[in-house]
């Protein structure tokens, strides 16, 4: 028995669109949605931004457009725009539109792209996926003269499995009524950095973000004020109102403890020389979608936390990549305080949803609509960007909590930009690309290695 | 052991905070001191924000204790009585306990309600979004998860907000005594992790915290509990203090699977004018079988000198295990008393061999008292209240072909009527409470349990005097 896939209309309009557009070419895109473990939801179909550098691609070795479809291109837009969106919501899959030609060929390119992927995007993940997590991903090949559609999937887990039938079935306002959850959350983060070179940083950022998320991993979770306890649901002893438009927004809470399992036994301090420390703090706003298919809360409980963990996560390697464009070196990682990019919130093409943009210090609304054009494919006007959820005052370094019962003291913020010689940016994707590549080469090509049969 | 009757409930509060520091220079002494200091005082600051939370273990109950209080349960409010908390706490014991559980209620008095410390990290104060801070002087830097144990006994009706407030005060304590033990055991770098442990003094002082430095033994602790015997008024002859004396709470299973003090099941004899002396403190129920061991018709002296130890052990005179029948013998070759083909066999021993095992093994001195009849025992009342009135340590008593324990007599000064409490070694069945009290392994016996022709020993091991 395949997998169901539930797809808003709004994306069989977006394709025909494409369709429509260039009848004789390849078209390959990301299918974002959500997951559940009985059905599948696709909100969101976005094809592959034209590569710039095209005229160097026309003399490659392969014998046709397949061919030239540039895998690591793919997988570097599955992974930004998976940056771009909240939690609950993830690339679900892949689209290729071909002529009938070359139609005999594209399950095995599917297979590939799908695979890498998979691998780019899993890379810089810091929570365990778990057994009710779906390991299928969705392939859908339409023929560009027939229009005949056939969708497939892929165990990503089980490289030597075939792929399996599944239906693809169009509906109306298929996210419309999802509930929303939503929460700040206060991070400070202090990074000892053993070792003095470079990659030693890396290291120690990872390893004390990991241990961070394992900490909001394993927390305690309020929705609304309750506790998700068991196998409850989400939204218990309410009529559902398939008709209504509402969407139904519910605060989330997280309560932590600071178990240090690996500090345990020890009967003295763990101290180490290091050469300097680091540290991260700030508010993050975060969000979360759940299905309205009689949504569980422990799923809409690893949803937010999921988001929590993420969007910290690709800030952190955010900042990295830009800084080892720019400054050449990671040396360039200044002392003082940096500010780290900033979350804003625009709406998702086609759905009422929200997709999210990380705006650096000296970007504007402006610089964002570009990237969502980029990556989206989609026209958002400026005013529609919402960039008030986190402000771009900085916390003063030299802020300490005051031995005091009131907690509501009012804190020094200072706006200063501390030492951030930061060139005018161009757009966020060509430079995430680069980095992507010089780092990704190797594990796509060994993906395209494996796959040649 | 007396518990005050007004004590009702133990509000125990545990949680880890991260302690964690930077040195510039381990070594500058003042310098470094005020770095711990201002971490110590992120600490208590952080467990008076409006981000700690409290959760009751084992039920849906989450209070927010410095935000004006506020919880998780509508019906508990800032007024409710913190007994009205019990209510909603699902207990996790097995149905086989259920007969003796009527029973342990009253011999502890206490109920123990277990929270756990959590915080909040979203609903912040600001929306400042995160920054990158970055400090390169080479640093020491120090983190060591610190262990909270925090304890607060409490009547039923006491109000639940007044509950939260001393839980936080006393969590302010906690960090201030640890900071103190951090301070005083620092060498440089290296940083001893401070452990609570929560004792059971005579009142006033009631359920008391002690935060000692994990690794530094009992032994190197002396002065530290002579001070604290002075400021609580402790006889300065017997340990209270040491970490072996810490209090059992009584909803904490033993890991060892042994079962201690088995005659508190036991009703006492109905003797007119008689009191109890009995056994002072802890010790654990040696018998045939143990530990893989078939010593089944030679070794109940062993298991009785086992039980003793194990008192010695259990009131923190010794951090040494109780010794097996293989060092039992063997220390009684060390000194001379035996040949060296005694280790291995299965002869029996006395009550002399008791006394020397003690001395050699765990330098405790006994007195041994003589009766050349059984009969006589009888008459030996007032020998043996004095004893437990004064040692409180388990008899050995040993004569016919038996030996046994004598934990405790109940003795009627004006009729001379006397009743003996005795720990049987001689059972082979497993640790099984219900069997060892009905089939009176553990159990009170009249003066005809003895031989009345055969002559006894009996040793008295005597408390060392320290603390």
């Amino acid at each position: 028995m395949g997998r169901s896939y539930f797809v808003d209309e709004a994306v069989e309009k977006y394709l025909g669109g494409l369709l429509a557009a260039d009848p004789g070419s390849c078209v390959t895109g990301l299918l974002a949605g959500q997951s559940s473990p009985q059905r599948d939801f696709v909100v969101l179909a976005v094809q592959t931004p034209q590569r710039e550098s095209e005229g160097q691609l026309k003399s490659s070795r392969g014998s046709g457009p397949l061919d030239d479809i540039d895998v690591e291109w793919v997988t570097e837009h599955a992974r930004q725009v998976s940056r771009m969106l909240p939690g609950g919501l993830c690339i679900l899959g892949l689209f290729l539109v071909t002529p009938p030609e070359l139609s005999k060929d594209a399950q095995n390119t599917l297979k590939r792209l799908i695979f890498a992927m998979d691998k780019c995007i899993s890379k810089g993940r810091l929570w365990e996926l778990t057994e009710e997590d779906v390991n299928d991903r969705v392939t859908l090949h339409i023929c560009s003269k027939t229009k005949k559609t056939v969708c497939k999937t892929l165990d990503v887990k089980d490289p030597k499995s075939s792929s399996k039938p599944a239906d693809w079935k169009y509906q109306t306002c298929v996210s419309s009524s999802w509930p929303m959850l939503t929460c700040s959350v206060e991070v400070d983060l202090q990074i000892p950095l053993t070792g003095s070179s470079s990659d030693n940083t890396d290291k120690c950022m990872k390893d004390c973000l990991k241990r961070w998320a394992k900490q909001i991993e394993a927390g305690n979770c309020l929705i609304s004020g309750r506790q998700a306890l068991d196998d409850s649901e989400l939204i218990s002893g309410q009529k559902k109102n398939l008709k209504t438009t509402h969407r139904q927004t519910f605060p989330a809470r997280i309560l932590v403890s600071d178990e240090q399992p690996e500090l345990d036994e020890r009967s003295s301090a763990l101290v180490q020389l290091c050469s300097g420390s680091m540290r991260v703090r700030g508010v993050v706003h975060c969000r979360a979608y759940i299905h309205n298919n009689k949504p569980k809360a422990r799923h809409a409980v690893q949803a937010i936390k999921r988001d929590i963990i993420n969007t910290v996560s690709s800030r952190v390697e955010m900042f990295l990549e830009d800084l080892l464009i720019s400054e050449g070196s990671r040396k360039g990682l200044c002392t003082g305080q940096q500010a780290l990019p900033r979350r804003v919130f625009a709406p998702m093409p086609f759905s009422g949803l929200s997709v999210c943009d990380y705006m650096f210090p000296d970007e504007s609304t402006a610089d964002v609509a570009d990237r969502l054009k980029e990556m989206l494919d989609w026209e958002t006007p400026e005013e529609d960007i919402d960039i008030s959820l986190e402000s771009n005052q900085l916390f003063s370094p030299e802020l300490e909590m005051t031995d005091s019962h009131s907690d509501d003291s009012s804190k020094h913020v200072s706006e200063v930009q501390v030492e951030n010689p930061h060139i005018h940016k161009a757009p966020q994707y060509y430079a995430g690309v680069v980095v992507a590549a010089t780092i990704a080469l190797l594990a796509t090509a060994t993906s395209l290695l494996y796959f040649s049969e | 052991m007396v518990y005050s009757e007004e004590c009702a409930i133990i509000f125990r509060l545990k949680g880890i905070l991260e302690f964690a520091c930077q040195l510039d220079n381990p070594n500058a002494g003042s310098q470094s001191q005020s770095t711990i200091s201002k971490s110590f005082q992120g600490l208590r600051s952080k467990v008076s924000s409006k981000h700690i939370v409290f959760t009751v273990c084992n039920s849906p109950i989450l209070i927010w204790p410095n935000t004006g209080f506020r919880s998780s349960v509508e019906s508990l409010t800032e007024a409710s009585a913190c007994g009205d908390i019990l209510q909603y706490i699902e207990s996790d014991d097995g149905g086989s306990k259920k007969t003796l559980k009527k029973k342990d209620k009253k011999r502890s008095g206490h109920t123990v309600v277990n929270l756990k410390l959590l915080f909040e990290v979203t609903d912040p104060a600001g929306n400042e979004a995160p920054s990158l801070i970055r400090v390169d002087t080479q640093q020491h830097c120090v983190k060591m998860p610190l262990h909270l144990d925090c304890v607060l006994s409490v009547t039923t009706d006491e109000s639940l907000t007044s509950v939260c407030t001393g839980l936080v005060e006393t969590l302010r304590k906690q960090l201030a005594d640890m900071e103190e033990v951090v301070q005083r055991y620092r060498k440089g770098s290296s940083f001893l992790v401070p452990q609570p442990f929560h004792f059971q003094l005579p009142e006033p002082a009631g359920l008391t915290t002690v935060i000692y430095p994990a690794g530094v033994p009992d032994s190197q602790l002396q002065a530290i509990r002579e001070d604290l015997h002075r400021k609580f008024e402790l006889p300065s002859d017997r340990p209270y203090l040491r970490r072996a004396n810490a209090y059992h709470f009584p909803d904490a299973a033993y890991k060892d699977g042994y079962l201690r003090n088995p005659h508190i099941h036991l009703n006492p004899p109905n003797i007119e004018d008689a009191k109890l002396y009995l056994v002072q403190g802890v010790y654990i129920y040696h018998h045939y079988m143990q530990d893989r061991v078939d010593d089944d018709g030679w070794g109940c002296a062993y298991r009785s000198l086992q039980t003793i130890c194990s008192w010695f052990q259990q009131q923190g005179y010794v951090e040494t295990a109780v010794p097996t029948h293989t060092q039992i013998q063997q220390a009684l070759v060390d000194v001379g008393d035996k040949e060296p083909r005694f280790v291995g066999s299965r002869q029996w021993i006395g009550s002399i061999e008791v006394q020397v095992v003690l001395n050699q093994l765990l330098g405790v001195t006994s007195k041994i008292l003589f009766v050349s009849q059984g009969s006589e025992l009888a008459t030996k009342g007032r020998e043996l209240a004095n004893h437990f009135q004064t040692e409180g340590t388990p008899v050995m008593i040993g004569g016919g072909v038996l030996a046994h324990t004598i934990l405790g007599v109940a003795w009627s000064e004006n009729s001379g009527q006397i009743r003996f409490l005795i720990l049987d070694p001689h059972y082979t069945g497993g640790e099984d409470l219900q069997t060892i009290t009905d089939k009176g392994w553990c159990g009170w016996k009249g003066p005809e349990f003895w031989d009345q022709n055969a002559y006894y020993n009996l040793c008295l091991p005597q408390r060392p005097k320290t603390i």
